[in-house]
This record gives structure tokens, C-alpha cells and sequence, in this order.
């Protein structure tokens, strides 16, 4: 099948947001040490990455909402999207596996602030059922 | 056909609610049995009926509420007076219709006057109201000859005093109430003595319904948003079940005016990954197939259909012993589970008994499947026709006299 960084939970809580899940499609190979990157959709040259937990085909991982702190002065909303790599394959992270559709009203999860930054921030499933982070003031 | 025309009046034929539903089932099998049916909606919002009606029976509509079609353009010194009475009439309060009944805001004089004005008009066939204002103003309006038949969906006691009152007063002109439940059959007769009592429960649409095969760790609740559904106990008892059964989510559908409320406790409790809003759905059938469970966590209720609906999907049932409907349908133990009303750790336990075990919930969906049956369009009809036929006999010789047909010794 075709590589597939599907989501099972989100948890956003205390400001931090971790993203548990499976990939799906992706040989097990215990060298590769992969990342979650958070890419702006404004300014793709803004990157931030943290690495994930892999055991077999699950992935973990958490990181605190302070790291966007540096990234205000946007307009009403920004957002950034979320991939999954290891140097050689990037995976958008998303949730398509399930009988869910519509998941950006069903799947709604809760907004955590930004220490030192006067917005937070939320994750969310696009229409395509991808997930992203939107930070709003 | 020599049967008379059996009118229903709704207040909103357009709307898309479980007595409208249930309404249009009832008039597409007296239609198809021969009735002649008539659908009368107190008023409309809406272009088009929700639900599937049959071609031979006509909606008829006593105030026409949507935008650009109110009403003709008054002319000339008289006309201008009555739009501005019309207006006038449309702010005043309802005069009739009792504040505590829970659809007085619906109600205006305005409503009232044509209401009264349209049931002093009838004078043959039967005529069936579906909801206390309606039935208020049948009794003290539709007295020119039509047989009247109240359809009472909820337990007295479930009622505000000023309804329950009237209810006393009013009930004993219908030539027959229709109740939903043996335990309302029992009660309203106690307190309408001398009135003639039926139980005829509703029908779900069909009985022809793909099982559910118990595997998928889904329990569905379904309901408005609304304090009366309960969704605010069930979530609580969900947060006890969330760490025994981490990969079990409950799909509640439905929407209504306390998704916000509802947001905020699912958030409270940290389920924004195991308790979903699914929102409305035009295919709850498909997704009852999907689950595993139904939970029903009401306050009170008429009759559950969804949980019936359910349960014809071979779905067992956890619910409160709420007023009325649950009791009367479920047996614990046999197709389902009931506890304390408004207990959401009585509630979490038998979720858990369920969820936890697979073969009880194969072997109580077949037993709920079974129970379903009585629910069926093929069973509960008949219930109506007999009814109607009995109440139109002309002589009335039929009713009360104990002998069988065909049985002149």
C-alpha cells in the first residue's frame, strides 16, 4: 500500500501537543531515525523538527508549543502542516484509514497557548483529513 | 373506499423530528392500505417534507411562515387593517397553549386563532393531534362533528404542572388518547377515568436491516444536543471506561444547541480522542451497522425509537431507566442493560460488561434483534386501523360489548 502516516490520537495538553500513531506501507528498518516536521504554510522555509519515537510501526511524538513563540505577526490564522520523515521518505501525517469522513468537525481537539506569545495554537484535521496546527490570536 | 379521511395535524410537517417521522410512517401504510390521509402542518418553514411521503397524501399547511410567500399583498383600507391586525396578532403571546408546554414558543395568537378557526371547520372523518398544545386546542376547537384522537407522547408526570392540569381537563373530550407505553397506558387511565386508553407504540421505518456483527469497538448514542438526551452524564461515564478500553470511542450523533457545552466537557475530561460529535446524519442506519452498542443516557423519554431503530440492527442496548419507553421495551439481562436513572457510574459499569465481552453482546443483539420485531411497521399498524375502523363504525355497536363476530347464539 501506499506509505501512510496515519494518526490514531492527538493529545494537546499542558503545552505540549503529541501525535500518536502507525505508519503503514513503510518497511521496518531499525537504522532509519525519523522526524516530525512542522512546515508554515505562509513561508515554507519555516521548518521546525523534533524527533519521533518508532517502535516496529508505531510513532510518538511530542513537543512543546513554546518553539512557535518566535513565529507571530501573522494576520487572523497560520498554519503549519505536519510530515513525517527519515532523510529519504516524507509522509504528510494524516488520518485516512477509518470510516470517518468530515473529520475537520468531528475530530476537534483543544487550543493550548503560547508561553511568551499572544496566540495559540490548535491542531486540526484539514478537509483532506491531514493533520495541522492552526495558531490564532 | 369507504373510509373516512384521517387527518394529522403536526406543528411542523416540514421539520425533521421523530414525531413527524413517525407520523409519515403511519400515514404511507394507511395510504397503502386504502385510508384516505391527509397531512395538516400548523405551520411552514420549509419548502420541502424531510422524510418520504406517499403521492396520495396531500400536506396541507394552516400558517405558511417561510420568507416571500407570508401572505398576499393586503389592498384597500380593510385589507391594509387586517395585515396590520395579522401583525399585531403575530407579536401577541399565546392566549391558549399553556407557557410550560415545551413547544409555547412556537405558539403565537396569531398561530392560535387560525389553529382554532381551521379545527371549528371540520366535521367528518378523525382527526389525530400529536402534541398537548395541539391536543389543547383540538378539545376546545374541533367540535363540529370530527372523531378526535389525542396522541400523547410523554409520561404525565414528565410534564409542567400547567400541562399535567390540562391534560386532566382537556383529555376526556377525545373519543381516544393514544399513549406509547403500557406504563403511560396504565397511568393516563388512572387519571382520565372513563376515557378510552390505547397503547399503540410507534414503528420504525423497517424492520430490514443489515446487522451489526459486534467486532467494531463503537458505541453510537444518538439524540439532540439537548439536556434532555443526557450526553452530559454519558460523557463522565465515558472517562471511566476511557483507560480500560483505550481503543473504544463513542459516537454520539445529533446536533443541537449545547454542542458548545458538550465541546467543553469532553475537553474537561481529555476524551477529544474517544468521544466524538458526529453531527446530524441522513445515515444513521449505516453507522448503527458499524457499532457495536447503543447507549441511550436520557432524563426522560416518550418511546426511544433510535434505540428500537438499534436494536433491529441486532445492536444490545445499555440505558437509564429513565421515564418512559426503556423499561417497556428492554428486559435486562436479555437485550440489554438498564440502570439507575441519571447514575453515570451504574451506566460505565454496564458499558463495560458489554464492551468487554463479545459474546454477550452477539448474544443480546439476537435477542434484541427479536425484540424489535414488535416494533415493525406489520405489527404496529394493524394497531391504527383497527383503532380508526372501530371509532368511525357508525352504530358504535362494535365497541364494548364483549361478544365475538360471527359468534349469535
Amino acid at each position: 500500500m501506499k506509505p501512510q502516516a496515519e494518526v490514531e490520537q492527538v493529545w494537546p495538553r499542558d503545552g505540549r501537543i503529541r501525535v500518536v500513531g502507525r505508519l503503514h506501507g513503510v518497511p521496518p528498518d531499525a537504522g532509519s531515525r525519523w522526524r516530525l516536521q512542522l512546515t508554515r504554510r505562509s513561508r515554507t522555509d519555516h521548518v521546525l523538527r523534533y524527533d519521533a519515537d518508532l517502535d516496529g510501526a508505531r510513532f510518538a511524538c511530542g513537543w512543546d508549543v513554546g518553539g512557535l513563540a518566535a513565529y507571530d505577526g501573522f494576520g487572523a490564522a497560520d498554519q503549519w502542516d505536519l510530515h513525517l520523515t527519515d532523510g529519504a521518505r516524507t509522509l504528510r501525517v494524516g488520518r485516512k484509514l477509518d470510516d470517518i469522513r468530515g473529520k475537520k468537525a468531528v475530530m476537534v481537539y483543544p487550543e493550548q497557548r503560547v508561553p511568551g506569545a499572544d496566540f495559540g495554537v490548535r491542531p486540526y484535521f484539514t478537509v483532506e483529513d491531514n493533520l495541522s496546527l492552526e495558531c490564532r490570536s | 373506499m369507504n373510509h373516512p379521511r384521517i387527518r394529522y395535524l403536526l406543528l411542523h410537517a416540514y421539520g425533521r423530528g421523530g414525531t413527524i417521522r413517525t407520523v409519515f410512517n403511519q400515514a404511507n401504510s394507511l395510504a397503502a392500505a386504502g385510508w384516505d390521509v391527509e397531512i395538516v402542518s400548523a405551520v411552514r418553514r420549509r419548502d420541502d417534507v424531510q422524510f418520504p411521503l406517499d403521492d396520495r397524501v396531500p400536506v396541507t399547511t394552516v400558517v405558511d411562515l417561510r420568507e416571500g410567500v407570508a401572505a398576499p399583498r393586503e389592498r384597500g383600507l380593510a385589507g391594509r387593517w387586517r395585515a396590520r391586525r395579522r401583525d399585531r396578532l403575530s407579536e401577541a403571546p399565546a392566549r391558549e397553549v399553556p407557557r410550560g408546554e415545551f413547544g409555547h414558543r412556537y405558539f403565537d395568537r396569531r398561530l392560535e386563532l387560525a389553529l382554532g378557526a381551521y379545527l371549528r371547520s371540520l366535521t367528518d372523518g378523525v382527526l389525530v393531534t400529536t402534541r398537548p398544545a395541539l391536543n389543547f386546542l383540538a378539545a376546545a376547537h374541533a367540535t363540529h362533528g370530527v372523531v378526535r384522537v389525542a396522541q400523547e407522547h410523554m409520561n404525565h408526570g414528565t410534564h409542567r404542572p400547567d400541562v399535567q392540569r390540562r391534560i386532566v381537563e382537556t383529555y376526556p373530550r377525545f373519543d381516544a388518547v393514544a399513549v406509547l407505553t403500557e406504563r403511560d397506558r396504565v397511568e393516563y387511565a388512572r387519571l382520565l377515568p372513563g376515557t378510552r386508553v390505547v397503547r399503540i407504540p410507534n414503528a420504525v421505518h423497517s424492520l430490514d436491516q443489515v446487522p451489526a456483527h459486534h467486532d467494531a469497538k463503537i458505541v453510537v448514542a444518538a439524540g439532540r444536543l439537548f439536556p434532555q438526551k443526557g450526553f452530559d452524564l454519558l460523557i463522565p461515564a465515558w472517562a471511566k471506561l476511557v483507560e480500560a478500553y483505550p481503543d473504544w470511542q463513542l459516537r454520539i450523533y445529533g446536533s443541537g444547541e449545547k454542542k458548545a457545552q458538550l465541546r467543553a466537557l469532553i475537553e474537561e475530561h481529555h476524551l477529544y480522542n474517544h468521544v466524538l460529535l458526529m453531527g446530524h446524519t441522513d445515515r444513521l442506519d449505516d453507522e448503527l451497522a458499524k457499532s457495536s452498542v447503543y447507549v441511550l443516557s436520557s432524563r426522560f423519554e416518550g418511546l426511544p425509537m433510535v434505540m428500537i431503530e438499534a436494536m433491529s440492527h441486532a445492536l444490545p442496548v445499555v440505558s437509564f431507566d429513565c421515564p418512559t419507553g426503556p423499561a417497556d421495551v428492554l428486559t435486562h439481562g436479555v437485550d440489554g442493560l438498564l440502570v439507575p436513572e441519571q447514575d453515570p457510574d451504574a451506566l460505565a459499569d454496564a458499558l463495560g460488561r458489554l464492551m468487554g465481552d463479545r459474546d454477550l453482546r452477539a448474544q443480546m443483539g439476537t435477542a434484541a434483534l427479536l425484540t424489535a420485531a414488535a416494533y415493525g411497521p406489520d405489527a404496529v399498524h394493524p394497531r391504527w386501523e383497527a383503532l380508526f375502523s372501530d371509532l368511525t363504525t357508525p352504530d358504535g355497536t362494535r365497541r364494548g360489548t364483549g361478544a365475538p363476530e360471527g359468534l349469535h347464539v
